[in-house]
């Protein structure tokens, strides 16, 4: 190779390098510019991650949750103050024993392809709940009450308590072990209609590209990873939507979510609990900040099966009386949040607003160990935390130190991954104790008490076992009237706060940022805390 | 060299499936799976197992690994566990693309600058110019990219507007995480170069080039580039190699849809398939980038033969 090639070989080579890299990175042109917003009707709020599914049966998780709600409709709804509301169904009838439920559906409900949802399309809605073939994540929740229910868990088909009447007619039969609460049941945002024709042709992935469902909006877009646009039916039953479009960009990061609204990029986010105290004392984002409590309770639970003095629920009681919550919910939390004295929220119907609950007592803590025999005598404790939420993670070490100074036991923390921390509770021969949270996923005393304590629960995730709070759960489920319901109901809550069966902490609120030309926007106590966006209008 | 390329390519077979294999155990032993992902509060031990029966995590790992390893032969990657309705190899598809557009403009601005500021420096060598690029370079290799990146996104996108905090589409969207990728290859290819640079310039015949009355640029063009672009090609390769991974701190923080979010969102999920595939393509990847930068010294040098 002579000198004048070998130098050319260098600038080609350098050239070839540069010109590859530039290349690849225009390969493809530049993919269209999403839609920038400026348009009045486009409300642009964030999704936290790439929903794992749109079925809404399985829509379990908050990403698929906040997409399906949009699109589908439930029998009966729910209305800001989290009184039922008729929904698809215009009225409905309870017979005097609370057993039979007829609903009387509207006449002007549509699915997105045109077609009128009658009774026979919520029969069959009802059947693909509680199909013991597929699965549901909501059967249990919605369809486990019907009478039948059971029977088509073992041998498949319909639910035989469910019964299209005639097209406008829907009667549900009920078992009479589980009447109360029902309604609030069906509320549940994921208690919807489907369009069998979707479901059936689409096969197993038919909500990929479109949607079944009959509710103000209809999925336009899905771009994984990057966004979905759902655009009006202006045929919904309650009116066109007042915007024209929904635009949901998938973003993961809570701190990327903030600053994409500062930046004017997003119209609706939550804050993240670090960012509160510099938010509210904003200047502009202190006025869009909108508070309000949500269904949510953060709780300790100290698990009997691994950590031995816990099997004496006179040391659980201890623990509980050791952590001063209304110091935690003044400081660790700035107010922002309310020491819980009971275990289900306010917010749910029936919330036991005058129960002191256990107070704040550390010598009466000493003295329940003294008793114990186990005074100075406590191993040391290793308490799980949560790390969906940071919230949980503060609780946990606010609580450790109190634990630590009150009763002298050794606290340690551990942190660990979503899918670790999930498997290790649901094991419940893993953590000693654990800080996490509980929302409800409908409003109804038996989203908390009969999911998280009562014995046969697949969620008792502390183990806990006592005859007598079971007892008063299935009675209040008999129950006749919804205020005898709560009087029991009541009484089992009392019951497990005094056996230290799980600590409360402090009850939650929402916190959200809205733009101040976004009008209309309905909040709940439910949810990621809005409810569906076909009140919400845009006027810049 | 062509003896030589076969070898080299041959040697990925082995070294993809041991990653496979690493990367299969290290998900299926530690704690969690998806099943606990896809469930959450709504667990119960007969969903657990319906669910697990019906994504195949019930059966015998080795037949789970061979399963793959025998579809992934064929570029069939199966389905995620988290989002079943989505195949892997479209996940691949629609994100690496994003990805590597990504790195190689970051690499394309370090090159490009980092070459220009190096031989800029070894060029005005101990003046006010070289000292304030020697001090961006220690800024540059020193500050992590979040903190750069936070910087970044609080003068440019939030106090003056000029770019979008986060997203991926429109060009402006670009500027940001290229600059944070870029900032520290640049860093490092800039030091590199100047130090390469700097070497050849002391060398005799840049010497003699100059008692023979060449122009500078013709000296720094012909002679002293030329000598130091071995050491400098070499850096931008890792260049690629570091852009792609540091992608993984980028694609999150700007929100950006390329696959480096989504293996860490698989890697949280448990989403074995995808963590898998994703391995397997950055394998390849570094494999290829590296086989390249060994076959371009042998087209730079020709002292290098294979």
């Amino acid at each position: 190779m002579n000198r004048r090639g070998e130098g050319m070989s260098v600038y080609r080579v350098t050239a070839l390098v540069v010109a590859a890299a530039l290349l690849g990175a225009l390969a493809g042109g530049w993919a269209p510019a999403p839609a920038t917003g400026q348009a009045a009707a486009v409300f642009r709020t964030p999704l936290g991650g790439e929903p794992p599914t749109a079925d809404p049966y399985f829509a379990t998780d908050f990403s698929s949750g906040d997409l399906t709600l949009l699109m589908y409709n439930t029998l009966v709804g729910l209305d800001s103050a989290g009184r039922l509301v008729p929904e698809a169904a215009k009225s409905w009838d309870v017979s005097p024993d609370g057993l039979v439920y007829t609903f009387h559906l509207r006449d002007n409900v549509y699915f997105h392809s045109g077609r009128k949802v009658t009774a026979a399309d919520w029969k069959w809605s009802f059947d693909r709940m509680g199909d013991p073939a597929i699965k549901t994540s909501v059967g249990d929740v919605v369809a486990g009450p019907i009478a039948g229910y059971d029977a088509q868990q073992k041998a498949g088909g319909g639910i035989a308590g469910v019964k299209a009447v005639d097209p406008s007619t829907l009667q549900i039969v009920l078992n009479p072990n589980s009447r109360g609460g029902f309604l609030n049941r069906l509320a549940y945002y994921a208690a919807v209609v489907l369009d069998r024709d979707v479901v059936e042709r689409g096969g197993r992935t038919w909500f990929a590209a479109r949607d079944a469902g009959s509710g103000p909006f209809t999925m336009r877009e899905w771009v994984h990873n990057d966004h979905v646009t759902l655009a009006a039916e202006p045929r919904y039953f309650a009116g066109a939507p007042k915007i024209a479009r929904v635009e949901l960009p998938i973003v993961t990061e809570a701190q990327t979510r903030l600053a994409e609204y500062q930046a004017g990029q997003l119209d609706l986010v939550a804050v993240p609990l670090s960012d509160f105290a510099r938010i509210k004392a904003d200047p502009v984002m202190g006025k869009e900040l909108i508070v309000f409590p949500r269904a949510q309770i953060i709780w300790l639970g100290p698990n009997p099966r691994v950590y031995e003095p816990f099997k004496d629920a006179r040391v659980r009681r201890a623990f509980a009386l050791a952590i001063d919550k209304a110091k935690i919910a003044r400081t660790v939390f700035f107010g922002f949040y309310q020491p819980a004295a009971s275990i289900v929220p306010p917010g749910i119907p029936g919330f036991y607003a005058g129960y002191k609950g256990l107070p704040y007592d550390p010598a009466q803590a000493k003295k329940l160990l003294e008793e114990a025999g186990v005074a100075g005598k406590l191993p040391p404790l290793t308490m799980a935390m949560n790390p969906i939420a940071q919230d949980y993670e503060m609780a946990a070490e606010a609580a450790a130190a109190m634990l630590k100074d009150n009763l002298g036991v050794d606290v340690r923390l551990q942190r660990q991954e979503f899918a670790a921390f999930q498997q290790g509770m649901n094991r419940r021969t893993v953590f000693p104790a654990f800080m996490t949270g509980w929302a409800a996923d409908y409003l109804d005393y038996s989203d908390y008490l009969d999911l998280l304590l009562y014995s046969k629960s697949p969620l008792d995730r502390v183990s806990y076992a006592n005859p007598e709070f079971d007892k008063l759960v299935d009675q209040a489920n008999a129950a006749a009237t919804e205020s005898a319901r709560t009087a029991l109901y009541h009484k089992a809550e009392a019951l497990a706060v005094e056996d230290g069966a799980m600590i409360p902490i402090v009850f939650t609120q929402f916190a959200l940022l809205k733009k101040p030309y976004v009008h209309g926007l309905r909040t709940t106590a439910a949810l990621s805390g809005f409810l569906k966006f076909n009140t919400v209008s845009i006027q810049k | 060299m062509l003896r030589y390329l076969a070898y080299r390519v041959a040697l990925t077979a082995p070294l993809l499936l041991g990653t496979a294999l690493l990367i299969f155990l290290a998900g299926h032993y530690a704690p969690g799976d998806p099943v606990q992902v896809l469930l959450a509060d709504h667990y119960t031990p007969e969903g657990a197992a319906h669910l697990r029966h019906e994504l195949g995590l019930d059966r015998p790992l080795a037949a789970q690994f061979a399963g793959y390893i025998g579809r992934a032969a064929r570029f069939d990657f199966g389905a995620s566990y988290v989002n079943p309705a989505r195949p892997v190899a479209e996940i691949v598809r629609q994100t690496l693309p994003v990805s590597l557009r990504l790195a190689a403009l970051a690499v394309a601005a370090a090159a490009l600058a980092g070459t220009a500021l190096g031989v800029c420096a070894a060029v005005f060598e101990r003046s006010a110019a070289d000292r304030l690029i020697q001090l961006g370079v220690i800024a540059g290799l020193s500050v992590p990219s979040f903190v750069v990146a936070a910087v970044l996104v609080l003068l440019f996108a939030l106090r003056w507007r000029l770019f979008p905090v986060a997203g991926w589409g429109h060009p402006s969207d670009y500027v940001l995480p290229v600059a944070v990728l870029a900032a520290a290859p640049l860093a490092y290819v800039t030091r590199i170069s100047r130090a390469s640079v700097r070497r050849a310039l002391a060398e005799d015949y840049v010497r003699t080039a100059r008692s023979k009355g060449l122009r500078r640029s013709a000296i720094l063009a012909r002679h002293v580039l030329r000598n130091a672009a071995l050491p400098i090609v070499t850096t931008i390769g890792m260049a690629f190699g570091y852009a792609i991974t540091g992608a993984f701190v980028v694609e999150v923080i700007f929100n950006i849809p390329g696959m480096a979010r989504v293996a860490v969102d698989a890697i949280l999920q448990r989403d074995y398939s995808v963590i898998q595939t994703a391995v397997l393509v950055y394998t390849a990847i570094f494999t290829f980038v590296n086989l390249a930068v060994d076959v371009s010294y042998a087209a730079l040098n020709p002292r290098i033969r294979y």
